[in-house]
């Protein structure tokens, strides 16, 4: 068998130090210039430095493609956010998540996961007792409401976001509204709604909205339910018409009125209303009207609810 | 006329022979597949989702692995053989050098027709893993990338009809680009105030095919089925515009002095 030459002008031996040695020089000096180097943002992830409405015509076709890298992006950021941190120390977090999010939506606006996933992700309870984030969530979402309104967790996901954290009943009822009328939606959301619009004042809105649940319900049940919150609505009338008649009476005598009948008394009532569960209105202890027959419909001041915590 | 056609068939089914002989397509397929298989990988990285990830990353394989094809491939079999000489024996035998061009094409076309099948099965295959299966959203999105492809051949039949194969695949792959900017030129032509800049972009994008209308990736990957008429208006416009850049073709090539 013929010797084969070493095809380089040195020896062998050379050669396989030559290479030893730059392969040591380059593992020594990798941890050393990444120590040297200057140091990363705040996160690693954000979006690209061109703005959406240039990256747009240049995805050349793929912007769902990009929009789902953004999106991946920010499911990296959540999972690497700390618990129990103050709302400062999370800043820089809260900001990547909503301009991630943000990018992803602009780029693609049908993108319904994307709008989920920051009404679930976005806002954050704080060490300090705050909640961080839910403001551009609700802006996310409300895009996401205008672009897929055949998502039902979409106007969902913002209803519960303004009823839970903001306290804002009245654009909640009308979102939960949406999310009840779109396809695939549970059942209880559109009762959930008359809730939140009672809760508001905003009986007009749920007693139209009862109205045409009961009459489009296709089962026995689900027409009753509807029936039932209709008499709800009509005590939640009548007890803030009794509410309106105490407070007159207030003003004028500076005194709480002693029972519901010095209320027609004194004029400032034409008559008790019958309380239509059955039961009947009365005063409470506080002075203020209430039914024996059923529970007031409402969806503020239950446990857990962080309205009147401060919103960032 | 039934010589054209034959020699049009014999054509083709030789390009598709030689085609299936091609290491670049194997090599553009391959890698369509590789990339379509690891979308189950980065599939992983998310909350949900799962299926619009691989479907957005095999939507997107099927259309740039296709494209490449189209584009090299067929500025090859055209501009290549001017180039190497080889069309010369061809058309030594009477064959019409429009039947020469149109039987390229043809066999192109149904190897891109198989490539994007091949994808699709692939895709289809790594949906099911992951417990979904294809929609009919998705399934037009697809016959709508392989129409692009179909224009984008023509195209490079076009271009490779009257220069070399370098500048024939620079256009074409220009071409793409282009085309799927088109939308944002129209948007910029409505609010431009000169009128020399309206007028210069209307022509433009008048001349030039917009792409964007066979990007139905984004429904399916949003589950949400096109509007009305649409994939059909779309495919008209796809075979209209295809045929037009090949009777240019067929008409430049047909005239050019191949010495």
């Amino acid at each position: 068998m013929a010797r084969v030459s070493f095809p380089l002008p040195f020896s062998r031996a050379a050669f396989i130090a030559a290479v030893a040695l730059c392969a040591t020089t380059a593992a020594v000096l990798r941890p050393r210039a990444q120590l040297l180097r200057s140091p990363p943002g705040a996160t690693q992830f954000d979006i690209p430095a061109l703005p959406v409405e240039v990256s747009r015509p240049f995805s050349f076709g793929l912007r769902s493609l990009v929009a789902d890298l953004m999106f991946i992006q920010a499911i990296q950021v959540l999972g690497g956010i700390k618990k129990f941190r103050t709302a400062a120390d999370g800043a820089s977090d809260d900001r990547a998540l909503d301009r991630l999010l943000t990018y992803s939506t602009d780029l693609d606006p049908k993108f319904a996961g994307a709008y989920r996933f920051a009404g679930n992700a976005m806002p954050r309870h704080t060490l300090d007792e705050k909640v961080t984030n839910v403001l551009q969530a609700e802006a996310i979402l409300k895009k996401g409401v205008r672009e897929r309104p055949d998502d039902w967790r979409v106007p969902f996901e913002l209803g519960f976001l303004q009823s839970y954290y903001l306290g804002r009943f009245d654009e909640a009822a009308r979102n939960l509204a949406l999310a009840a009328h779109a396809q695939g939606s549970p059942a209880y959301l559109g009762l959930l709604a008359t809730r939140a619009a009672a809760d508001a004042g905003d009986l007009d809105f749920a007693d139209r909205m009862a109205t045409v649940m009961a009459a489009e319900a296709t089962e026995e049940s689900t027409r009753a339910e509807w029936e039932q919150r209709l008499v709800d609505l009509r005590m939640e009338r009548d007890l803030r018409g009794l509410e309106a008649a105490v407070a007159r009476y207030q003003k004028r005598s500076g005194i709480k009125p002693p029972s519901l009948e010095a209320l027609v008394k004194s004029g400032d009532l034409l008559r008790i209303p019958l309380e239509p569960h059955g039961g009947r209105y009365q005063l409470g202890p506080d002075g203020a009207p209430l039914s024996t027959g059923a529970a007031r419909l409402r969806i503020s001041g239950r446990r857990g609810t962080t309205a009147g915590l401060e919103v960032k | 006329m039934s010589e054209f056609f034959r020699a049009l068939r014999i054509i083709a089914a030789n390009t598709m022979r030689e085609l299936i002989r091609n290491k670049l397509l194997y090599n553009l397929l391959f890698f369509a597949v590789l990339l379509i298989s690891s979308s189950m990988f980065v599939a992983q990285l998310t909350i949900g989702q799962w299926d619009r990830i691989i479907l957005d990353m095999g939507l997107a394989a099927i259309e740039l692995s296709g494209t490449l094809i189209a584009v090299l491939i067929g500025v090859g079999l055209l501009a290549g053989e001017i180039e190497r000489k080889t069309v010369f024996p061809t058309l030594a035998k009477s064959v019409p050098r429009s039947a020469f061009l149109l039987g390229r094409y043809a066999g192109l076309l149904s190897m891109l027709a198989i490539n994007v099948l091949i994808m699709m099965v692939a895709l289809a295959v790594v949906l099911r893993a992951a417990d979904y299966s294809l929609s009919a959203t998705v399934v037009q999105a697809a016959f709508l990338i392989f129409l692009e492809l179909a224009v984008l051949a023509a195209a490079a039949m076009f271009f490779g009809s009257f220069t070399t194969p370098v500048l024939a695949s620079a256009f074409s792959l220009a071409l793409f680009l282009i085309g799927h900017l088109l939308g944002d030129l129209k948007l910029f032509r409505e609010r431009s105030s000169s009128g020399l800049a309206k007028t210069l972009t209307g022509v433009i994008y008048q001349v030039l095919p917009d792409l964007e209308l066979f990007n139905l990736k984004s429904q399916a990957a949003n589950e949400l089925l096109p509007p009305a008429g649409f994939t059909g208006t779309a495919t008209l416009y796809g075979i209209a515009y295809a045929a037009l850049l090949l009777l240019l073709a067929a008409g430049v090539f047909s005239r050019r002095d191949l010495k």
